[in-house]
C-alpha cells in the first residue's frame, strides 16, 4: 500500500513555478528523505503534503485518499519543524498534549498518551519545564513527542536537526532512526544534509531546481548516480568530476583528461571524440597498485588529516581532485604521494552536454 | 563539590561542578584601578556617551530640575519670596487638601475615569490588533489601519470640537439619530452621568488605532511555525488566537499594562478641560484639572504642588506594585 503518492505535483506562486510536476511514491512504513540544495523545492513539497501549501496542479494521495483539498488536520499527518515550533508559554507536557486537547481527547487519555510519549523520548523528568529551560536536543525531542502523541499515519520532518550542533545532530539522527523502527510509520524527511539523508533513509529523493533528479536507496545513489548533480551532491567529499575526451586505444576506450589517460570499463557505450565528464569518488582511489590498476599521476597540494582517514587535495593536469585514504595511524608517507590508482569499473562517465551518466 | 580558587583565574579548572562552573573570587580592585578602568572605558566608548547625552540632559532639565520646585508643597510659598525663602509649613497643604471636598471628589473621579479607561480603553487596541491580524486582504488591512490611526494625529482641540458638535443638542449626529427613533434631544455634555462614557469613548476612538501598532508589532514577532504546527494539529483560527497569539503577546500586554497603571492618575487633562463645564464637575473634575484651577487660575501654587505630588506618589506606588505582581506571577516586568 502506498503511504504518500505524488503525481505531477506542481507548485507556482503567481507566475513563478517552483516545483515542476514531480512524481513520487512513498510506500507505507517507508522512510523517505528529500534532499537537495536550498531552493530546490523540497520543503515546499513537504508543506504541500502537510497541507500548508496549496497544490497548484497534480494529485496527492495519502494512504490512497485524494488529499489535494483536504484540510491539514484531516490528513492524519504530523509535522516536526526546523525551529521546533514549541509554544513558549506551555510546559513540555502541555506542548505534547496540544494537538490532543485541540481534538478534545478525554483528559485521562491525554495524560496517559503524554506519559507514554515522554517515556519513549526520555522526557519524563522535564514535563513541567518550559521550552526556554530545555537544551536544543530536548526541545527537538518535545517537538517529536508532539508529532508522535497523535499516532498519525504519516510523519513529516522539515530539517528537524539543522539547529543542533554536530554532536547532538549525530545523536538525534540515531534516535530518529530508532524511533522510526519502533513506530513503523511512513515518514517523509527533508534535509539539505546528505549525511543525514544517507544515514536515515530507506530511499533518498534528490531534488534540484524543482525537479527530482534521482530516487534510490542510499547506496544506489552513492554507487550509481544518475547525473553529475547527484554525483556531486551525494558523498562527502563529493565525487571528483573532470572534463575529458574519449579516445580509443587497442585495449579499449580511454578518457583523456588533458594529458592523463584513464582506461574505461569495456561495457560503457561511448564513442571516440565524445566530450564527457569523468567521475571518480575520492574513496575509490587507491595509493597502492593492487593488481595492475591504471596509474594517474597527480600533484599534491595539501593533506587534511581526519584521524582514521585523510583527504589529499591534489591536481590532475590542472583539474582539482580529492583523494580519500585510510591513514592506519600513520600519515608520514602521505605527503610523498604522486600517483594514485583507480579500478576502471569505479570510473563513472557522464555526458558533458546533458550531465547524464553513460552506462 | 565546589572548587574554590582565590585571586588567580588561571587556577580555575572546570572540574568543580557537574556543569563545569567553578566559584571564582575576583581580585580586589583599588580605587585607582577602578578609576583607570573607567577612564579606559570612556575613552573606548565615548561615542556611546555622546549619543546618550541629549536624553540625559532632557531628563535633567525637564524631569529632575522641576523636582526642586516640589518643596513648595511643604512651604507657604510666595512668588515674591521665592522657593528657598518661603517658610516651611510641613503637611499643612495636604491636610487642607484632604479636608477639601472638591479635591476628594477629584481623586475619586480620577480613579473612576482611570478604571473605566483601563477596563475599556486598554483592551481596545489589543482587540483591534487581533482583528487586523485576522484580515487576510492586504489592501483592505492597510486601508482600515490608516482609517483607525488617523484620529491620533488630530489635535485634541479638534477632537473636542468634533465631540461637542457630534453631541450637540441641535445639529449633532447623535441627537439626529435619536430623533429618527422619536427620542428627545439630550444635551449630553451638560449631563454629569454622560461625561465619563463620552470621555472614555472619545479616548478609545482617538487612541485605540494608534495603540494597536505596538500589539501588531508583537503579533508580527510570533513565530509563524507555531501557527503552522497548530494548523496541522487541527486548531481553528479562533483557537490559534486564544492559544497562540494572545499568550505570545502576553509579555507585551503586561508591559503596556504596567506603563498604563503608572499613568493611571494622568487622565487626558486637556480633553477634560475642553469638554467639561461647571455642570459636569461632579463627574468630570479630576486631580489634574483641580491642580490647574488651584495653581494657575487661583494662584495657589503650593496647594497645587501638594495635589500634584499626591498624584505622583499614588502613581509611583501603583506602578511598583503592578511591576512586582507581574514579575511574581508572569515572569514579565519592566525592571
Amino acid at each position: 500500500m502506498t503511504g504518500v503518492r505524488l503525481e505531477g505535483i506542481v507548485k507556482a506562486y503567481g507566475r513563478i513555478q517552483v516545483v515542476h510536476g514531480i512524481d513520487l511514491n512513498v510506500e507505507e512504513k517507508e522512510f523517505v528523505v528529500l534532499v537537495g540544495p536550498s531552493g530546490c523545492g523540497k520543503s515546499t513539497t513537504l508543506r504541500m503534503i502537510a497541507g500548508l501549501e496549496e497544490i497548484t496542479d497534480g494529485t496527492l494521495h495519502i494512504h490512497e485518499r485524494l488529499c489535494n483539498r483536504v484540510a491539514p488536520k484531516d490528513r492524519d499527518v504530523a509535522m516536526v519543524f526546523q525551529n521546533y515550533a514549541l509554544y513558549p508559554h506551555l510546559n513540555v507536557a502541555d506542548n505534547i498534549a496540544f494537538g490532543l486537547r485541540i481534538r478534545k481527547t478525554p483528559k485521562a487519555e491525554i495524560a496517559k498518551s503524554v506519559s507514554d510519549v515522554a517515556e519513549i523520548l526520555g522526557l519524563t523528568e522535564y514535563l513541567d519545564r518550559r521550552p526556554a529551560d530545555l537544551s536544543g536536543g530536548q526541545r527537538q525531542r518535545v517537538a517529536m513527542g508532539r508529532a508522535i502523541v497523535r499516532h498519525p499515519k504519516v510523519f513529516l520532518f522539515d530539517e528537524p536537526l539543522s539547529n543542533l550542533d554536530a554532536k547532538l545532530r549525530t545523536q538525534m539522527r540515531a534516535e530518529i532512526k530508532r524511533l522510526h523502527k519502533r513506530l513503523d510509520v511512513t515518514s517523509v524527511y527533508v534535509t539539505h544534509d546528505q549525511v543525514e539523508a544517507m544515514t536515515l533513509a530507506d530511499r533518498i529523493v534528490v531534488m534540484n531546481k524543482g525537479i527530482i533528479e534521482q530516487i534510490g536507496t542510499p547506496m544506489d545513489l552513492f554507487m550509481n548516480p544518475a547525473n553529475t548533480f547527484v554525483a556531486s551532491f551525494i558523498g562527502s567529499p563529493p565525487m571528483n568530476q573532470m572534463p575529458a575526451t574519449i579516445t580509443r586505444s587497442p585495449d579499449g576506450y580511454r578518457a583523456l583528461i588533458d594529458q592523463v589517460s584513464v582506461p574505461l570499463h569495456n561495457s560503457l557505450s561511448v564513442s571516440e571524440g565524445q566530450d564527457v565528464i569523468v567521475g571518480i569518488r575520492p574513496e575509490h582511489f587507491s595509493l597502492k597498485n593492487d593488481g595492475g590498476l591504471p596509474a594517474i599521476p597527480l600533484s599534491l597540494d595539501l593533506v587534511e588529516t581526519l584521524g582514521s582517514e585523510a583527504l589529499l587535495h591534489a591536481t590532475v593536469d590542472n583539474q582539482s581532485v580529492i583523494v580519500k585514504t585510510d591513514t592506519n595511524g600513520d600519515i608520514s608517507q602521505l605527503s610523498n604521494v604522486d600517483t594514485v590508482y583507480v579500478p576502471p569499473e569505479k570510473v563513472k562517465i557522464f555526458d558533458a552536454g546533458t550531465g547524464k551518466v553513460i552506462s | 563539590m565546589t572548587a574554590k580558587s582565590v585571586g588567580n583565574a588561571a587556577n580555575n579548572t572546570a572540574s568543580g561542578t557537574p556543569d563545569g562552573t567553578v566559584e571564582y573570587a575576583a581580585p580586589a580592585l583599588t580605587l585607582g584601578d577602578k578609576l583607570s578602568r573607567a577612564v579606559d572605558h570612556f575613552r573606548n566608548e565615548w561615542q556611546l556617551y555622546v549619543m546618550l547625552a541629549p536624553a540625559v540632559i532632557w531628563c535633567i532639565v525637564f524631569l529632575y530640575k522641576p523636582m526642586y520646585g516640589l518643596q513648595i508643597a511643604f512651604k507657604d510659598y510666595s512668588i515674591f519670596r521665592g522657593v528657598a525663602a518661603s517658610p516651611w509649613i510641613g503637611l499643612e497643604h495636604f491636610e487642607t487638601l484632604f479636608g477639601n471636598d472638591q479635591f476628594i471628589r477629584a481623586v475619586f473621579n480620577t480613579i473612576k475615569i482611570s478604571a473605566l479607561n483601563l477596563l475599556f480603553g486598554f483592551p481596545a487596541p489589543i482587540i483591534l490588533a487581533l482583528m487586523f491580524n485576522e484580515v487576510l486582504h492586504a489592501g483592505y488591512k492597510r486601508f482600515a489601519q490608516t482609517i483607525v490611526y488617523l484620529p491620533h494625529f488630530i489635535s485634541t482641540v479638534i477632537i473636542a470640537g468634533i465631540v461637542i458638535t457630534a453631541f450637540s443638542p441641535t445639529a449633532g449626529i447623535v441627537n439626529t439619530i435619536l430623533g429618527w427613533f422619536g427620542a428627545d434631544s439630550i444635551y449630553f455634555l451638560t449631563k454629569p452621568e454622560w461625561f465619563r462614557p463620552i470621555f472614555v469613548g472619545t479616548g478609545i476612538w482617538q487612541e485605540a488605532g494608534f495603540g494597536s501598532i505596538v500589539f501588531l508589532a508583537a503579533i508580527a514577532g510570533v513565530n509563524p511555525s507555531l501557527y503552522e504546527s497548530a494548523v496541522v494539529d487541527g486548531a481553528s483560527r479562533w483557537q490559534m488566537m486564544w492559544k497562540i497569539t494572545i499568550p505570545s503577546i502576553l509579555p507585551t500586554i503586561i508591559i503596556m499594562l504596567i506603563i498604563r497603571i503608572g499613568n493611571i492618575m494622568e487622565v487626558s487633562f486637556e480633553l477634560i478641560i475642553l469638554l467639561y463645564q461647571p455642570a459636569t464637575y461632579s463627574t468630570a473634575d479630576v486631580v489634574n484639572t483641580f491642580v490647574y484651577r488651584q495653581g494657575l487660575q487661583s494662584g495657589q501654587y503650593d496647594m497645587a504642588a501638594a495635589a500634584g505630588l499626591f498624584n505622583a506618589a499614588v502613581a509611583f506606588v501603583l506602578v511598583v506594585a503592578a511591576n512586582s505582581l507581574s514579575r511574581r506571577y508572569s515572569r514579565t516586568s519592566l525592571w
